[in-house]
């Protein structure tokens, strides 16, 4: 079954496969019910809100989760859903060059789901942009808890 | 030294991927390289000096000749968002599998 997960980029689409031991009809309803995906989606850690969800073309799901002592707002705008089988939406980015398509496609495979995840990003160049982005936060990152060691170290002193 | 230039603006271009991609199988002089191309001797010579700027590949004198040689570490940058992306979902599909699996167990 391992041969079923993996992960590619091809251009400015990244693609995730994963069987999931579980009948398609559940699996989708796990996706699309708001009781069912707070219980698994966000980063670990945090809590969702379900401000609304209403998973057909052109309605949206919106929600905020908790975490880090913050709030992050998150939307998204479904536009194909065709129950049991493909789902898919717009996640809203920092700005419209960010925004980015999502399509999940779920088959039934040896009595499994074979869940297939694509996200389609404006461009190459926007994935480019994000990894050189985070690789700046991250070096950041690292660069102020060496100062913040440092200091430790310094007022121990 | 550090380099002076942005990783992203190397890859950008054709000429210079396709330089990368001739260096990492074999170091090559700017010459061997230049042949392998339509343009000047001179426009790949600039190409070898920006990704020599970038950090992705070195120059070292080898009695009259300059060898390219490729540094493949620094294209690690350009995957670091993806890898977290991937991360992400990875342990995210983990999380949906559980879930399923304790529903699943209830339901018997």
């Amino acid at each position: 079954m391992e041969k079923y997960n993996t992960f590619k980029q091809e251009g400015n689409i990244l693609i995730h496969t994963r069987i999931l031991d579980a009948p398609r009809d559940l699996v989708w309803e796990v996706w699309t019910t708001p009781e069912h995906i707070k219980e698994w989606w966000g980063p670990d850690g945090f809590s969702l809100t379900i401000k609304s969800m209403n998973v057909e073309p052109g309605k949206t799901w919106d929600s905020i989760m908790h975490g880090w002592g913050r709030d992050f707002d998150s939307k998204v705008e479904y536009l194909e859903v065709k129950k049991p089988s493909l789902l898919s939406y717009k996640h809203f980015g920092e700005s419209e060059d960010y925004d980015f398509t999502v399509s999940v496609l779920f088959e039934e495979v040896e009595g499994k789901t074979l869940q297939t995840m694509k996200s389609v990003f404006k461009s190459k160049e926007i994935i480019e942009d994000l990894n050189r982005r985070f690789n700046v936060i991250e070096a950041g990152r690292q660069t102020l808890n060496r100062l913040e060691n440092y200091l430790k170290i310094s007022v121990e002193k | 030294m550090a380099p002076t230039r942005d990783i992203f603006q190397a890859i950008a271009d054709p000429t210079r991927r396709q330089i990368i991609g001739m260096l990492a199988r074999k170091s090559l002089n700017v010459n061997a390289i230049a042949k392998e191309f339509d343009i000047t001797r001179q426009a790949v010579s600039l190409h070898v000096q920006f990704l020599n700027d970038c950090g992705l590949i070195v120059i070292k004198q080898q009695g009259r000749e300059r060898y390219c040689e490729a540094k493949l570490e620094r294209l690690k940058e350009v995957t670091d968002w993806v890898d977290q992306y991937r991360n992400y979902w990875d342990n995210k599909f983990d999380s949906l599998q559980n879930y399923l699996a304790k529903i699943q167990n209830k339901k018997k």
